[in-house]
């Protein structure tokens, strides 16, 4: 009695166990507060839960806290949309010892960042694409609190791109033009500055980056500033709060990638083949983007949307196992 | 599985349905904004003029001079050298820590949304202790300016207004303003009716019953009201900051996106110096004013 007992319990840990393929089990996802980092961890959420057997959950995420938390406390598993150039050495020193691995790049063309001006402006005055024209009509861009100078919007407070478009901004000279750096606090400050801006058409210049609902929503043009992008510039001393001397250069591509754990890597390799895989380009992302903002829709919507109509993208990411699981799921939706 | 119904599912409306209702109060929003924008911050604009220019007071005039004012007033208003000399310990540590300046900015917007609450919550506050009809209308206005997530309004107002000092000024006061009214409120329904009475039978007429018999028995839950909204508002700088309002609250969101502690901790601390000042002074300054009814009910 005691045996058939014993065997009956073995028996059932076991069928509790082996359908929830233990090598994946539980996994953590980022889900950053921004449309596309949501949609992306969506998903990988859906794809690993149907597809790989895991048990993904997402957790709310930003680049700094997360990133941090990756290599510190080995949590979340997964960020699915890093913008590693915010947090290089963290992240170099993640992977030379062992906690981080990176995946590939979810974003295969690299984020835009840049200085922007609304695209009614240029078709006003096509001069205004360039730095030269900015600075000839610096003052049409009134700043929000004092009318005798002009406004830069630049990145919110803490930010990475804080002292990237700080040092930029020394390095154009805009100060000498009569801007002055206009702090929004935060990313939903900044975006409203620019909503305001478009409601009324007025003139607006300011830091942001791509893809994004705001840039997909608002036409805007990237301005130029005659030098191209020096990407060795940038990465010695135009990202660094320490430059002394910043030289003007356009911002290269940013690196934007898939990052996990080591031990999620581990443990499930094929996920991990799986993430690494996963990328989108940029112009299809801002049509996703688009249709999110059209539709109002959040993360989870348009993952249901896209993984339904874009099969020729997500197909070659996964076998052909797994796309009969994820297709089947996604049936009884 | 089952099929789904009312029974197992909530009877949620068609998406599409709830789309078009978001779509349509969002798009007649950005209506409104795009014509009547302008309007509106043109009369918001003296406003603006004022804080910048008290900003610019603050920040332009050297800093042993605005320590002696604040000392000035403290003494004034406590006439306790104990809590002027904590004061200027605080402010000169404020300043040796290198936040002079951002406490300047917050002071500045800190002291204009302070009056603008008292200034508007007071009278609110009467009107509701006079009518129960008023009562029951703003109360719950006050429960929603209490609870709603701030970035709800917020972004709305950025929007309408831009990013800047008076989106800032409008949120705090949003947020800081529901105690000094529901304090006064309480504080006049409160006062003794057989007092009140006795004032009718001496002829009072209503305005004289108001400030000379249930103001000045309601002084001190008003005041408790007032200290509430100070600190609420001073509560209330970081996420002012999220709209670009400059002071203590840029350096809290830069320590916290990054993480460093210690620069939050500090930035942290003199917001609640500037705090404790403005209660110490405003309760001590209330206490004096009190005096003559401690010996009252003392005797």
């Amino acid at each position: 009695m005691r045996f058939t007992k014993y065997y009956l319990a073995a028996a059932v840990s076991f069928f509790l166990v082996s359908p929830a393929a233990a090598d994946c089990g539980k996994v953590t996802i980022a889900d950053m507060n921004w449309s596309s980092a949501s949609l992306i961890a969506n998903i990988d959420r859906f794809i690993l839960d149907h597809g790989y057997g895991c048990e993904a959950e997402l957790v709310p995420g930003d680049t700094m806290p997360t990133g941090t938390s990756m290599v510190e406390k080995g949590e979340p598993d997964i960020a699915p949309e890093l913008w590693s150039n915010a947090l290089k050495e963290a992240i170099d020193k993640g992977v030379e010892e062992k906690r981080l691995r990176i995946a590939g790049k979810s974003l295969t063309d690299g984020g835009e960042e840049g200085f922007w001006v609304p695209q009614y402006m240029v078709d006003k005055d096509p001069s205004l694409a360039t730095i030269a024209g900015i600075k000839a009509n610096a003052k049409m861009f009134k700043h929000p609190e004092d009318d005798t100078k002009s406004g830069f919007y630049t990145c919110p407070a803490g930010w990475n791109c804080q002292i990237s478009a700080g040092n930029l901004f020394k390095a154009l000279n805009l100060g000498d033009d009569g801007f002055e750096l206009v702090d929004p606090g935060s990313g939903a400050g900044l975006a409203g500055s620019i909503a305001k801006a478009f409601t009324r058409e007025e003139a607006w210049f300011g830091y942001y980056w791509a893809p994004t609902s705001v840039l997909g929503k608002y036409k805007m043009v990237k301005v130029d500033f005659g030098s191209g992008a020096d990407k060795n510039e940038y990465m010695s001393c135009t990202s660094n709060a320490e430059c002394e001397n910043p030289k003007v250069t356009m911002y290269p591509p940013s690196l934007v990638e898939t990052v996990t754990t080591e031990s999620f890597a581990s443990r499930a390799p094929e996920a991990f083949a799986y993430l690494g895989k996963r990328g989108f380009k940029n112009a299809h992302m801002n049509e996703l983007l688009a249709w999110m903002e059209e539709n109002q829709a959040d993360g989870n919507i348009a993952m249901e949307h896209f993984l339904k109509n874009n099969e020729a993208t997500w197909l070659p990411w996964v076998s052909a196992e797994v796309a009969g699981k994820v297709k089947k799921a996604l049936a009884d939706l | 599985m089952a099929k789904e119904s009312w029974f197992t599912e909530f009877p949620e409306m068609e998406r599409a349905d709830l789309i078009s209702i978001r779509k349509a109060l969002d798009e007649s929003y950005r209506e409104f904004s795009r014509s009547y924008g302008e309007i509106i911050e043109s009369i918001f604009d003296p406003l603006l003029y004022f804080l910048v220019w008290f900003e610019k007071l603050l920040l332009a005039s050297p800093w042993w001079l605005i320590l002696f004012v604040i000392v000035g007033l403290v003494y004034g208003a406590s006439r306790s050298w104990k809590l002027s000399l904590g004061v200027i310990i605080s402010f000169m540590l404020i300043g040796y820590f290198g936040m002079w300046e951002n406490t300047m900015r917050t002071l500045s917007i800190i002291t204009v949304c302070t009056l603008l609450s008292i200034g508007i919550g007071i009278p609110i506050g009467i009107l509701m202790a006079r009518s129960d009809k008023t009562q029951a209308v703003v109360t719950p206005v006050l429960d929603i300016m209490q609870t709603m997530p701030a970035f709800v309004y917020l972004i709305p107002v950025v929007m309408l207004l831009g990013i800047g000092k008076v989106p800032g000024v409008i949120a705090v006061v949003i947020y800081a303003i529901p105690p000094v009214i529901r304090l006064t409120n309480l504080g006049i329904r409160l006062v003794n009716k057989e007092v009140l009475e006795a004032a009718v039978a001496f002829g009072a007429t209503r305005q004289q019953r108001l400030w000379g018999v249930q103001l000045p028995l309601a002084m001190p839950t008003i005041m408790a009201g007032i200290n509430q909204t100070i600190m609420m508002a001073l509560a209330m700088v970081v996420i002012a900051s999220m709209i670009g309002v400059k002071g203590l609250g840029q350096p809290v969101l830069k320590s916290i996106t990054n993480q460093y502690f210690t620069m939050g901790l500090f930035n942290g601390l003199a917001i609640v110096t500037l705090a404790i000042v403005f209660d110490r002074v405003s309760q001590a300054y209330a206490r004096r004013s009190q005096r003559h009814m401690e010996g009252q009910s003392n005797a």
